[in-house]
């Protein structure tokens, strides 16, 4: 059913306007002159079946005031950090004949939106009348998934809310026959809205294609712009030398690091014949502590079960799943494991058998699906093979340096008799250190390859990747994370099995805090000078 | 802390609140579907506080709290339509920043005190300093921020009341010298034209105005793309390539200071080529033989090498000024703030008056004011000139006035007394004593911060009246008045394009802030000339309806229009679209005077230790000094900080790469860590910074040099040199390369 915006914007219901008089406060009926001047920038014709409402930029009218972006944050209440229109700055030539226009964008309603697949909750919704993508408050859990996903930067976290928020092209104004309140302020008139065949348009987008905006091929984003004529000059981002690091996602750094200290544990464990009940009731405290880090990441921890909802779209909920299944196949191993340790029996010994093969592999699934998350083309430096490569690394580092150390502490209970237990304990093969060398060298060499590959790249937010991680504070921490993976090979050589998990760690932590505030994320272009929110 | 926001605090932790009751939509009745936050009760028309464009808006009001503000769509300005500083100007109201009550120095420390003896102790130390130095030792400085009301009566306060003639404004920083220059060239003060004419003009030549930048809601009048638009050409002539140079069809990017070659230039060809009008210049003006003589050695060739301007583009443009049909040509601070301003301001006057393009629609030389009510304190002002456009030295004005205000002809003084440099100048001279400032903020808007900074030192009383505390300034005074601001007081701005327009209230003031007017009649109780110089006066009111009778007959006649069709009318032109229509000009003889204008360099020029000339300008998010715009969260989030523009040629000679923190020195200061951004905007040679911000005050570094006829300073050329800040000078180390 096609919205009554045609209706409405033909036989226009005048707003009335208060004004003061003498006499207090008459209502008086705006002029013709407005109501035709309100409605010409919104189509005047019904949407017909296969099309959508799109923005229609005009790069050769705006004047970059940014009126735009004023009456975009007053009509939405957001705070000045947040802005769902945004105004940008492209550049070129040389003085006097130098060029520099603008782009005002708010979010590009696109044909094939990455933000509406990754999300673990189902909160986006592509308006099958309208077309707009559509972003639902209430559903939200803050998982910001979509923030990393969307190639032009435009959904963004509200840390107050604990939930995302994004340009739903004035849904409420629109279907009441207004314009959208970008629309409305500009005194140029250089935004408007049209309407789309979404068929034609994904067959040629070419018109979404602008400087200082991500190829539009991503996602097929529906924004109409229109360039400037004299295209002798090449217009290039200003913005392009503003480095900012972003958020760290602590409570990602440490969920990632401590859930593949548990996989790898748990795999290398059980390769080196490590079965004992209390071994495995250590990891399974380890990875019921890491499962709950993880949803302080949430904006809405309390509703995290909800990630689970989009398992056959979204990996963030496949990586939930697999997380939880393994936790739950872990609870029931170590469980098996106390009984085969108390009374043996044939099945038991059985299950616990079958348990011991699948979940170390449900483990490193969770793993690769938590590495596929960061698999995005909006973020070019997370979108290389490097990523699943590190966090399986990572995992087989972390369980070759804990590996001794759980010996050690199964051995010391029953060398108590702590647990009144058969001491099969003690029958698993003496642990060596070259696992750790070589999973540790390995490590490195990915890490290596990666940052180089970053450098040389044609990306430029590859490029900018490496470049944050060359500057003055992150070069220092990067250097400190390949020291920590050296002290843990020397302490292993040393026989120090707790320093060497306690560096093998520290190596993992400081290089996932890298990866994350080190990636720079497709966007549009931005201004030169601006606040700059971590 | 209550169990109650503890319980909250753990609900938002949780994520089960998420603030949706901050962040609901609900229905405006006016404006339909918006966040709840913003809807009104009801809407009270105004006109905004900024710039002089003088947009209508309509304010929101809800629980006596200004919510939101709209373009008025019947405003003949603005149709609507505003500039990102007037859609959030509502939220100056309630600004943490603002003014809440008055604070006097005791033992070195601002300390609260009653309105009462915040005022005695006003007048008796004013009065105490004046019994010892003279009448003449209070010095006072008003602004264009106040209404047209407020202003008349702070003229006659303290002209009248206080007996100094040391009365200025701050519009002598922006506008002083279009005013000098249209006295110049037709006697009077007053733009001859309207916003409407660059519509109608078939050439729009823009001389040092960025409107794009600076008076955004008047980038519409010169679009030539849009359907129903007249085609036309748009020359902007500017050292820098602008948002508005962009916006043209011919940006001559002249040297700095070259304009009054161009003008004369291009009055040479136009004399040259016949395109001039004889019989208007027969009619109208004296001095065109001069001129003649005087312009032809500007030929294109000379032009050309002193402005750096090709000579077929030279001609180009005079010949499509010359055969224009209306031409208009726009300026503001590019021309105004020089040394030579009132004489660049003749020089534009000159082209109009050889061509006829005034007094005709579509034809003016028309100056772009800056503040809201400069124009209003222009006619109304007792400073550079007696209310009413009237003169000091004419003694017909002067008991013209005395009638009007029922006194002795002897209390009018019979000439100007000092204009702003020079008030600061006698008083680090020790003859001013006592200074008193009313909104404004000269701590970070007026040249050569360090003589200032020694006037404000060196007074024994000095008085900051504002609607912000602190300000650079304020930090210095003896006393603070917390004033009420644009949305808390009643009466008329006058725009640009002379047209009345009615501000009203929307709030009360905060605290215990007064208007300024009645804090100018309490002050005038306490002198005891409350009811010689107010007789029965309350309310702005009073004071509209003596201006009305003061400025009755004259050019600038508010009598004609009440606040009431003021208000119904959206604002009303005084002398119509276009003055000087019958061709009679406001001299002696009804004709306009045409003036030989040499071209002279300017004062400081680069040499090999400061080899840069620096620019000074403006950005659209902000607006002055920042006291208002940096209360507004999200325009000093758009804007936090100020930059220095660099040509790359320049950068790379330096090494310097875009963010690094620069240090601009020049002969009187340096200004350390500005962002530096290197562009194409700015040519070798020369670099630009935007004066709002205190925390990097481009007055530090520029030249106390002023404009001899409308003293003006000359903000946009000093000699400085740029160099890398050192880590150690840095305010903070952002994390950018």
């Amino acid at each position: 059913m096609p919205l009554p915006l045609h209706e409405l914007a033909t036989s226009d219901t005048i707003s009335p306007i208060v004004r003061l008089t003498e006499n207090g406060l008459d209502i008086v009926v705006a002029d013709d002159s407005r109501s035709r001047s309100k409605t010409s920038l919104i189509p005047e014709r019904a949407l017909l079946p296969g099309e959508q409402y799109r923005f229609h930029f005009d790069m050769t009218k705006c004047i970059g005031c940014r009126s735009c972006e004023v009456a975009c944050n007053e009509q939405n209440g957001n705070p000045a950090n947040l802005r769902w229109r945004r105004i940008g700055e492209i550049e070129g030539g040389a003085w006097p004949d130098t060029s520099r226009h603008y782009l005002s964008m708010g979010c590009n309603h696109c044909l094939s939106a990455d933000c509406l697949r990754g999300c673990p909750v189902d909160a986006y919704k592509k308006d099958p009348v309208t077309g707009i993508v559509l972003h639902s408050a209430e559903a939200c859990i803050g998982c910001q998934y979509c923030v990393w996903n969307c190639p032009y930067s435009v959904p963004q976290f509200n840390p107050e809310r604990g939930v995302v928020g994004k340009c739903d092209m004035c849904h409420g104004r629109l279907t009441a026959g207004l314009e959208p309140a970008c629309v409305n302020s500009c005194p140029e008139n250089a935004i408007e809205i049209e309407i789309v065949d979404q068929l034609e348009w994904r067959s040629d987008y070419a018109a979404a294609n602008a400087p200082g905006m991500p190829n539009a091929g991503h996602t097929i984003s529906t924004t109409r712009i229109t360039l400037p004529a004299n295209s002798d000059v090449t217009l290039e981002r200003v913005d392009i030398e503003t480095l900012r690091a972003e958020h760290p996602h602590w409570s990602l750094v440490w969920m990632t690091s401590l859930i593949q200290l548990s996989a790898g544990t748990l795999a290398a464990g059980l390769l080196s014949g490590q079965t004992d009940p209390i071994a495995l009731t250590i990891i399974l405290l380890l990875t019921a502590f890491t499962l709950n880090v993880s949803i302080l990441h949430l904006g809405r921890p309390a509703y995290a079960w909800r990630a689970l909802k989009m398992w056959r779209r979204s990996w963030l909920s496949r990586e939930v799943l697999l997380f939880g299944l393994f936790f739950v196949s872990l609870t029931v191993l170590t469980v098996v494991a106390w009984c085969a340790a108390i009374y043996v029996s044939h099945s038991i010994l059985a299950a616990q058998r079958t348990l011991q093969y699948i979940t170390p592999l449900v483990g490193v699934a969770g793993i690769l699906a938590s590495a596929r998350i960061y698999l995005v083309p909006a973020r070019p430096a997370w979108n290389t093979q490097h990523t699943p490569a590190d966090f399986l690394l990572s995992s087989a580092v972390l369980g070759c340096a804990a590996t001794p150390i759980l010996n050690q502490i199964t051995l010391f209970f029953h060398q108590r008799s702590l647990f009144n237990l058969p001491s099969n304990a003690c029958e698993f093969h003496e642990i060596t250190v070259w696992p750790l060398i070589a999973t540790t060298g390995l490590w490195m060499m990915n890490h290596i390859v990666r940052a180089i590959g970053l450098h040389r790249s044609e990306v430029y937010e590859r490029r900018a990747s490496a470049s944050l991680l060359n500057t003055h504070g992150l070069r220092g921490t990067f250097l400190v994370a390949f020291a920590f993976a050296g002290l843990a090979v020397l302490m292993a050589l040393a026989c120090q099995p707790l320093f060497a998990l306690l560096a093998a760690f520290a190596a993992i932590v400081t290089s996932r805090y890298l990866f994350f505030v080190s990636v720079v994320p497709l966007n549009m272009a931005l201004t030169f000078v601006r606040q700059v929110h971590a | 802390m209550s169990d109650i926001s503890i319980v909250q605090r753990v609900k938002r932790f949780v994520g089960i609140d998420t603030q949706a009751e901050k962040y609901a939509y609900a229905q405006d009745p006016a404006y339909g579907f918006i966040s709840e936050s913003r809807v009104a009760e009801r809407w009270i028309k105004t006109t905004c506080g900024y710039c002089s464009v003088g947009c209508g808006m309509l304010v929101g009001v809800r629980d006596n709290k200004a919510v939101a503000v709209r373009g008025n769509p019947d405003h003949p300005v603005n149709a609507g339509k505003l500039c990102p500083k007037g859609l959030s100007e509502h939220h100056i109201l309630d600004a943490p920043g603002r003014a809440r009550q008055p604070l006097l120095r005791k033992e070195g420390v601002l300390t609260p005190v009653s309105w009462d003896e915040a005022l005695d102790t006003m007048v008796s130390r004013i009065r105490d300093i004046q019994g010892r130095y003279g009448n003449e030792s209070l010095g006072v400085v008003g602004t264009g921020q106040l209404l047209t009301e407020e202003c008349y009566t702070l003229g006659k306060l303290v002209q009248l009341g206080f007996r100094t003639r040391n009365n200025d404004g701050n519009t002598t920083l922006c506008m002083a010298s279009a005013v000098s220059g249209y006295k110049l060239s037709f006697g009077s003060d007053g733009p001859p034209g309207s916003y409407a004419d660059m519509q109608s003009a078939d050439v729009i030549l823009l001389v040092g105005a960025n409107i794009a930048d600076n008076h955004p809601i008047l980038c519409h009048r010169v679009d030539r793309t849009s359907p129903g638009t007249k085609p036309r050409t748009l020359i902007v002539v500017d050292p820098r390539v602008t948002k508005t140079a962009m916006m043209s069809d011919i940006h001559l990017a002249i040297k700095p200071r070259s304009d009054i070659a161009l003008l004369n230039g291009i009055a040479h060809v136009l004399i040259r080529e016949g395109l001039i009008d004889h019989e208007y210049i027969r009619q109208h003006t004296t001095g065109f033989e001069e001129y003649a003589e005087f312009v032809s050695t500007f030929t294109p060739a000379c032009v050309a090498s002193i402005t750096g301007l090709t000579e077929e583009r030279l001609i180009e443009v005079a010949l499509l000024y010359g055969r224009a049909r209306a031409a208009f040509i726009g300026w503001t601070m590019g021309v105004n703030h020089s040394t030579q301003g009132s004489v660049t301001v003749a020089a534009i006057n000159n082209l109009a008056l050889i061509t006829g393009n005034i007094g005709r629609t579509g034809a003016a030389p028309f100056s772009i004011t800056g503040q809201c009510n400069a124009m209003g304190t222009r006619e109304s002002g007792f400073t550079a000139s007696l209310p009413g456009y009237r003169k000091f030295d004419s003694l017909a004005d002067r008991t013209d006035l005395a009638r009007i205000w029922n006194i002795d002809v002897e209390r009018i003084p019979a000439s100007r007394g000092l204009a702003y440099p020079d008030i600061i100048e006698a008083a680090v001279q020790g003859r001013i004593k006592a200074l008193w400032f009313v909104a404004t903020n000269p701590a970070v808007s007026f040249p050569n911060y360090k003589l200032l900074e020694h006037a404000l030192r060196s007074v024994e009383f000095l008085v900051v009246q504002d609607g912000f505390h602190p300000t650079p300034t304020s930090e210095f005074a003896h006393l603070v008045l917390p004033a009420a601001i644009w949305g808390e007081k009643e009466g008329t701005f006058t725009n640009s394009e002379r047209r009345i327009s009615k501000v009203n209230p929307v709030v009360s003031p905060p605290g215990e802030a007064r208007s300024d007017f009645d804090i100018f009649l309490a002050i005038a109780k306490r002198l005891g000339v409350k009811e010689g110089l107010y007789p029965g006066w309350n309310t702005t009111h009073d004071a509209f309806l003596e201006w009305q009778r003061v400025s009755a007959g004259r050019m600038c006649d508010y009598s004609r229009f009440t606040w009431k069709q003021i208000e119904d009318e959206n604002g009303l032109q005084w002398g119509g679209a276009s003055l000087y229509r019958d061709g009679v000009f406001a001299t002696d003889d009804g004709r306009a005077r045409i003036h030989c204008v040499p071209c002279d360099p300017f004062t400081e020029q680069p040499d090999v230790n400061f080899e840069f000339i620096l620019n000074t300008g403006r950005t659209v998010e902000h607006w002055h000094t920042r006291t208002k715009t940096a209360q507004v969260d999200l325009l000093n989030d758009m804007v936090p900080n100020a930059w220095l523009e660099m040509n790359p040629a320049d950068a790379n000679r330096l090494s310097l790469k875009p963010h690094d923190r620069v240090t601009v020195r020049s002969r009187r200061g340096a200004v350390s860590d500005l962002e530096l951004r290197i562009t194409g905007i700015v040519a070798p040679g020369q670099v630009f910074m935007p004066f709002h911000f205190s925390e990097t005050n481009s007055n530090i570094v520029t030249l106390g040099a002023f404009d001899p006829i409308s003293r003006e300073p000359n903000f946009k050329q000093c000699a400085v040199s740029i160099e890398r800040t050192p880590r150690s000078n840095r305010r903070s180390v952002a994390a950018r390369r």
